[in-house]
């Protein structure tokens, strides 16, 4: 069972549709109230980032997230916007803090075209930069669905589970730090691929949640 | 750099997908979720929906259908084409506002396309782009190229001119914030040439945000010229991708082989396996709840008192509501019959490309080394069967092998032709007997839950064939005609449609693969092999093509069989058949003609006899009179061998007749004083 965080800010049918295609129960809360007893918390989002926090922070979330990840150690997964939102800050329209659970600023993609356009639109072929739950050996190698203009430069490279090609540079396109996970990319859009993710990180965080019961 | 894209087009029209052609003529191809199942199951980059509807409502209520509408609203289409689609979707059709966008947002899309409203409202793409971000909007572009070659685009499904250039209007909708560009050419649309390579390449070269090509294809090989020549991001078709099997993969294929990057090939879905996933318990409850409705006499049909619409073709006999995927044009005159008629018209020295195409077929399926059969004959024991290896062995001079699927249920002059085979054709032939207590249990179920006790034969006649060519590596398979591009003109003959999986659960199965029987009456899967399909990497493998005779070969069932009867001593059934005047039709099943195309009439108040008038006055030899005067007498008949079957499975006449009766279509029929009663085709002048 996970809990989706509902920022009335998108279509979270997509990524509910996902996990229940992959066999997990989904529960959609709007309040923090509802989420506080959320095993794992999943944290979606589009749009802009400035938008997206000041919900966070007028819906109460922000708090129950940090204590959720940090105090119970519980799993937490932010997928696109919902990834950049577990960073120190943004640079996206101004500078805006995050929830500081990734250290790493959010910054714009540089654009080169005419091969590396922004918004980067697209299918992209993600490789692991390290063996790590959030980006195991099943799905190494294969492409994932983009929409994107900033990305999150990660301070702490030990962070970074995978990366993509973008005019020359490594983009961060996923994270994980201990209980803390991101994508960049949009599992829910990616076909196989992306649900063979989302399998796999269930399965282990899964296990996870079982050793912190014991 | 991302991939380039390859992206099958759905083109909805009031809730059903449907073939295009010039933008005017529309044929009726099926349920959206069948397909939307099928690309999911091949792992498609991105899916695009343009709802051409002319009113935001359908009617798909066909109780005899594994997959119903829940409602009938574009917006109810589309979620639940959402909840099978996990690839980027982008939906177009009549978006006029932010608040049109954002509905559709909210049901599933991805990206929404907009295209007459952008050119009379220009704001609209900067009002969208604003609320949802550029990547959200897609502006699509119908281009026409006039006689004297110059680009113009058109608005309102290609029929009002707008004077702009697509090339210019497409920058135009760069600057105003649009995330990529829909280009379509109105005149190549459904002719199968190509993309209009010079419109692409020109409206490629105007923007810097993505292009996806559209309009013109008729083979994988279009597919590359979209990138090579004209610089196009993605490469986007509609109709293709519904004629052949494996239509997506193989077009992959091609754009791979010729240096494309793309993402690669993809079958066999772990997470959308290619047989649908049936819900046992709700399904069986579903069944139950009928049961009970038989048995209390509470008919859906009775319930209703509003007055039907049904009309009928004003050439043909054909009614509105059918059994089959039917579209009328503007005089009324019904697909079969408009493509009837260039059938019939079709010249000589067309013909004979045709058969230079089928002969191209044949020897590259053709056995090099003699280990195997040239190709796989699918036969029934009928007049076209008969016609069929008549062909291929002796007049193309091919060993086929042939592969009958036996229902025990053959009448018994189809008994006597379909042994005759062996003997006058001296080829070889696979007679396939699933066990007589099978049989029966597929024979009430079948009557049961979809009201056609023959499901296990057309799925076994849609299947065995292809099973036995796998199993040997027998690269073609032959089926006679189309039976719906024939009957109700569903594809165009440039289109030289083959036989799909796809096509095979939807119209064969009516939705319900053989996997739907494991579980009940005591089935296992392992009694249900003879109607397993081979799996996609089987197919893929083997690179099978099933294709249709009747594209290559002019075709007339009449005239067929009294060549056959001259030549082979084909015989005719002795008696005539109470539903239908021909003589020669459905000799491998003695229900066919009777119990299970009464069942027809029941749900839509029409029989084989309406097929077959209707198929008579296309050829000419007979009038539409005379053929009301036959449906009149033949359509309504309740046939004789009801007790046969009944008999055959146990069952009661009076508990046949109740459970045929809630498969009547209340747009169909009502009761009057306890009387089932439904418009009559005379009606119609009243």
């Amino acid at each position: 069972m996970v809990t989706i965080i509902d920022l009335n800010i998108g279509n979270l049918q997509s990524v509910t549709n996902a996990f229940q295609r992959v066999g997990i129960s989904v529960s959609v809360s709007r309040t923090p109230e509802e989420a506080k007893d959320a095993r794992v918390l999943v944290l979606p989002g589009v749009g802009a980032f400035e938008r997206a926090m000041v919900q966070l922070n007028r819906q109460g979330f922000a708090p129950l997230i940090r204590t959720h990840a940090l105090e119970y150690q519980r799993p937490l997964i932010g997928i696109c916007l919902g990834m950049q939102l577990l960073a120190d800050r943004s640079y996206e329209h101004g500078v805006f803090e995050g929830l500081g659970l990734i250290s790493g600023d959010v910054i714009p993609l540089e654009p080169r075209p005419p091969d590396a356009r922004v918004p980067n639109i697209g299918w992209m072929s993600v490789k692991a930069t390290k063996p790590s739950i959030m980006f195991p050996e099943c799905v190494d190698g294969q492409s994932f669905y983009h929409v994107h203009s900033y990305h999150l430069a990660c301070r702490d490279e030990s962070d970074v589970a995978a990366t993509f090609c973008f005019a020359d540079q490594q983009i961060v396109t996923a994270v994980q730090r201990e209980n803390v996970f991101g994508v960049q990319f949009h599992p829910e859009k990616s076909q196989d691929a992306g649900l063979n993710l989302l399998s796999a990180l269930m399965t282990h965080v899964t296990s996870l949640n079982r050793q912190h019961a014991v | 750099m991302s991939f380039h894209r390859l992206i099958p087009v759905i083109l909805l029209k009031n809730g059903l997908i449907v073939r295009s052609q010039l933008f005017r003529i529309h044929q009726t191809i099926g349920n959206p979720v069948y397909t939307v199942r099928r690309l999911s199951n091949w792992n498609v980059d991105e899916l695009i929906l343009l709802d051409i509807s002319t009113a935001d409502f359908h009617d798909m209520r066909r109780d005899d259908m594994q997959v119903r509408y829940q409602d009938s609203t574009s917006l109810g289409v589309l979620k639940q084409i959402a909840e099978h689609c996990f690839m980027p979707l982008t939906v177009g059709g009549r978006v006029r506002s932010v608040d049109d966008m954002r509905e559709r947002l909210l049901a599933g899309a991805d990206k929404c396309a907009i295209n007459s409203e952008a050119v009379r409202n220009p704001e609209l793409i900067t009002a969208g782009a604003k609320a949802f971000g550029s990547q959200c909007i897609v502006v699509s572009i119908d281009a026409l190229r006039k006689d004297d070659g110059s680009l113009e685009v058109f608005i309102d499904g290609g029929k009002d001119p707008t004077g702009l250039h697509p090339a210019t209007w497409a920058a135009e909708c760069e600057r105003l914030g649009a995330g990529e560009i829909l280009i379509n050419s109105i005149d190549r649309d459904g002719t199968g040439w190509g993309y209009d390579l010079e419109l692409v390449e020109q409206v490629s070269a105007a923007v810097s945000i993505p292009v996806i090509a559209c309009g013109g294809v008729g083979a994988y090989e279009h597919f590359p010229s979209a990138f090579l020549e004209a610089g196009a991001s993605a490469a986007a078709a509609a109709n293709i991708f519904n004629f052949f099997e494996l239509s997506y993969p193989n077009a992959k294929k091609t754009c791979l082989d010729a240096g494309i990057s793309m993402r690669p090939v993809s079958l066999g879905s772990r997470w959308f396996p290619r047989e649908p996933e049936y819900e046992f318990e709700a399904e069986t409850q579903r069944h139950q709840a009928r049961l009970k409705r038989a048995r209390s006499g509470r008919f859906v049909a009775a319930e209703n008192t509003a007055p039907r619409n049904v009309r009928w073709c004003t050439n043909c006999v054909y009614p509105s509501l059918s059994a089959t995927p039917m579209e009328f044009d503007e005089d009324g005159v019904c697909m079969g019959c408009r493509m009837g008629s260039m059938r019939v018209d079709t010249p000589q020295q067309e013909w004979d490309r045709r058969k230079s195409f089928l002969v191209d077929i044949f020897e590259e399926a053709r056995s090099s080394d003699g280990k195997r059969h040239d190709c796989v004959i699918g036969v029934s024991g009928g007049k076209d069967s008969y016609f069929q290896t008549h062909y291929i062995k002796n007049v193309l001079g091919y060993n086929p092998l042939l592969v009958t699927y036996y229902g025990n249920n053959y009448t018994e002059a189809g008994e006597r032709n379909l042994r005759r085979m062996t003997d006058v054709f001296d080829v070889d032939h696979i007679i396939y007997t699933p066990g007589i207590g099978l049989l029966k249990k597929l024979n009430r179920l079948g009557f049961t839950i979809m009201g056609d006790m023959n499901w296990h034969n057309h799925i076994g006649i849609a299947t065995l064939p292809i099973r036995i060519a796998v199993q040997n590596g027998i690269p073609l398979v032959v089926y006679g005609e189309h039976g719906y591009a024939d009957l109700c003109g569903q594809f165009s003959m440039n289109d030289f449609v083959e036989w799909t999986y796809r096509n095979r659960l939807e119209h064969f199965a009516r939705g319900y693969d053989w996997n739907y029987m494991v579980g009940r009456e005591g089935i296992t899967a392992s009694q249900m092999t003879a109607y397993q399909y081979p799996s996609d990497e089987q197919l893929y493998e083997l690179g099978l093509r099933t294709i249709y005779l009747g594209n290559y070969v002019p075709w007339d069932g009449n005239a067929n069989a009294s060549l056959m009867h001259e030549l082979y001593g084909f015989e005719f059934g002795n008696l005539a058949f109470e539903r239908t005047y021909r003589r020669a039709s459905n000799l491998d099943d003695m229900h066919e003609n009777g119990a299970h195309d009464y069942l027809k009439f029941i749900k839509f108040g029409y029989g084989r006899c309406t097929d077959h008038a209707s198929k008579d006055i296309r050829s000419g030899i007979m009038s539409r009179r005379e053929a009301i005067e036959l449906v009149h007498k033949h359509d309504p008949v309740r046939p004789s061998d009801i007790e046969r079957w009944c008999e055959y499975v146990g069952m009661s006449e009076s508990e046949f007749d109740a459970i045929a009766d809630t498969f009547r279509d209340a747009r169909v029929w009502w009761t009057e004083e306890g009387e089932w009663c439904k418009q009559d085709i005379l009606d119609e002048s009243k």
